[in-house]
């Protein structure tokens, strides 16, 4: 089957095997745990007797109490894919390459230095956005299945990127920063280092700046609080409603998806000016 | 003078060694003096200024609580926490870097690349270049790693509980940072991650496997040893908000009259009239928790770090055997 692709993917391909099956295994494991929070806790809701939310007096399991918490723990586990797939473009796919030489060897085989980094990013790419979009689908499933179990923990940042497009836009961001760093440092460790020092100072940048993706809510007098409001330290009394996710949401896609593709533009325009 | 007497084969000397493995491994020992620096200035910043200064501010808070006007320094106690939650956490990912490095440069590299082959032929035995690699890392590491704890376990204990918020001896982060755990951890994690680059052979590769054995330790630990340690078990009448006794909680909830256990219903005491309700019908006589006290905080710091201690020198023997093997199997076919 593989000798239907032509010569240079085929040799990404066979080169990061093992990297494609850990990705796959991450991504059936998430799947997994998120299946198995979400049936758990339809287990446990059953057996809620005689209330209809934890706390009013009822024999509740752990696993409805918990549900946020537990899905903000996978979610966390998505955190960490992301790292992992910065290290490795950082390091494997494009420093290990330019260190030991074999970058410059398939250049004089007939493969351009453009073509040789577009293969390198699109087929990860490929591989990196369809499995995000896999566990981001099964996650907003779980996560809107038992939706009234759950407090704010929609805005923390486990649960956050995870349940939509977000998830796909940081993957790519990573691997862009991966191939950028790699590009510049040209040795594995040190751009492993930096691409995942970048990557874990973007999510902690957006975490500080998320609040402000979108205009506050203000409470009336005589109104409540929702549990399921969001209220950010630093803010005052504003907070976010639930429903304010989405639009939060796409816009830090939004801004992530910039600046994957500023950073893959670097790397072009890094590896034309070291070739050139 | 030692010029003078060294051996014509070219052998080097111990303090040779040292200083070639200096070095080789400079930039390394600068990132870990840095963060060492950093952590230890950010952790005096925490346990001096900005305890008091949180301190500080809950007082004010208190005295808010009665009165009708309120000006406290909220964002004295926000930077307290924030800097006490990024110290615990870089304080707890040392034995990461350390097996992340030993995986990737002191072994991976140098077998990877042929460096060590090289080194071998040159007058330098294997288990020679393997003692050399393994002992001034592991100094190196733990000591900085002791001194971070310690220095944690200081901030911690600074705020002489005039901070409300601060964190309990038992909440995951702060129970590990404070206690001699990541020590061991980095021990086991240079000694697996040299395991891994001798195995592997590949960079990447060991970095991975050594992360990973540590994090597997760690879990390992994590989980056996609160239930190697006898818990103590404390029951309680319904007249109670929920089940006493806090801590490290293995089991908590309700015992019933036939004496079994249920979940805890999170519903309160049976001064509440739905909550009696409840209680009398599934028949329910007190809480009961299952739970560690804070007198078990060192029986149970030593019971994990025994192991992983233990672990460490398994690993690092584990080293020698492999590469005694490879290079005499070489040498059997050469």
């Amino acid at each position: 089957m593989s000798t239907l692709l032509p010569g240079l993917p085929r040799a990404v391909l066979r080169l990061h095997r093992p990297a494609l099956a850990l990705w796959t295994a991450f991504v059936l494991v998430t799947v997994g745990c998120l299946v198995l929070v979400a049936s758990a806790s339809d287990g446990a809701r059953s057996g809620l007797t005689d209330c209809t939310a934890p706390g009013d007096g009822c024999l509740a399991d752990p696993w409805a109490i918990d549900y946020g918490s537990l899905l903000g723990t996978v979610g966390g586990l998505t955190s960490l894919g992301v790292w992992a797939v910065a290290a490795w473009a950082g390091g494997a796919l494009i420093g290990r390459e330019l260190e030991s030489g074999t970058a410059r060897l398939a250049w004089t085989q007939g493969v351009s230095p453009r073509r040789w980094l577009a293969t390198g990013l699109a087929l990860p790419a490929l591989a990196l956005t369809t499995g995000s979009a896999a566990v981001a689908a099964v996650f907003q499933w779980a996560w809107s299945s038992h939706q009234d179990l759950t407090a704010d923990e929609w805005a923390t940042t486990g649960a956050f990127a995870a349940r939509g497009p977000a998830l796909a836009a940081y993957t790519l961001c990573a691997l862009a920063l991966g191939a950028l760093t790699g590009l510049l440092l040209r040795r594995q460790l040190p751009a492993l280092g930096a691409s995942l020092a970048l990557t874990v100072a973007l999510g902690q940048a957006m975490a500080a700046l998320r609040a402000r993706f979108w205009p506050t809510a203000t409470l009336h007098d005589g109104q409540h609080l929702s549990p399921h409001a969001w209220q950010p330290s630093g803010h005052g009394p504003a907070y976010h409603p639930a429903s304010h996710f989405w639009p939060i949401h796409l816009v830090e896609t939004g801004v992530v998806v910039t600046l994957a593709a500023l950073a893959t533009a670097a790397a072009f325009a890094v590896l034309r000016r070291r070739t050139a | 003078m030692t010029t003078a007497t060294a051996p014509v084969t070219g052998a080097l000397t111990a303090p040779h060694r040292l200083r070639w493995l200096l070095r080789l491994h400079r930039p390394a020992l600068y990132v870990w003096t840095a963060a060492v620096v950093v952590l230890t200035a950010a952790l005096l910043w925490l346990g001096g200024p900005l305890t008091d200064a949180a301190v500080h501010a809950w007082r004010q808070y208190d005295v808010c609580r009665t009165g009708a006007t309120c000006v406290y320094d909220q964002d004295a106690i926000l930077r307290y926490k924030d800097v006490y939650q990024y110290t615990t956490w870089a304080v707890l990912a040392l034995p990461f870097l350390v097996a992340a490095w030993a995986g990737a440069a002191l072994t991976g590299r140098e077998v990877e690349s042929g460096t060590a082959h090289l080194a071998w032929t040159q007058g330098v035995s294997p288990a020679r270049w393997l003692a050399a690699k393994l002992a001034a890392p592991a100094a190196v590491a733990a000591a900085g790693t002791a001194v971070l704890v310690a220095l944690h376990r200081w901030a911690w204990l600074a705020d002489h509980g005039g901070i409300d918020t601060a964190k309990s001896w038992s909440s995951f982060e702060t129970y590990y940072a404070n206690g001699p755990l990541p020590v061991a951890l980095a021990l086991a994690g240079l000694a697996a991650g040299a395991l891994a680059g001798l195995a592997t052979g590949r960079a990447l590769a060991a970095l991975a496997w050594g992360m990973s054995a540590t994090l597997a330790l760690w879990g390992a630990v994590h989980l056996a040893a609160p239930r190697l340690y006898p818990a103590v078990t404390r029951t309680a009448g319904l007249d109670h908000d929920g089940p006493v006794g806090s801590g490290i909680v293995l089991d908590s909830g309700i015992v019933t009259a036939d004496g079994r256990h249920l979940p805890d219903p999170f519903c309160g005491s049976s001064a509440y009239s739905t909550c009696q309700a409840l209680y009398e019908r599934i028949d329910a006589v007190g809480f009961f928790s299952v739970y560690h006290p804070r007198s078990h905080y060192w029986p149970l710091q030593l019971l994990a770090t025994a192991p992983v201690l233990a672990a460490a020198a398994l690993l690092a023997l584990a080293a020698f055997v492999l590469l005694r093997r490879r290079t005499q199997g070489k040498a059997a076919t050469a």
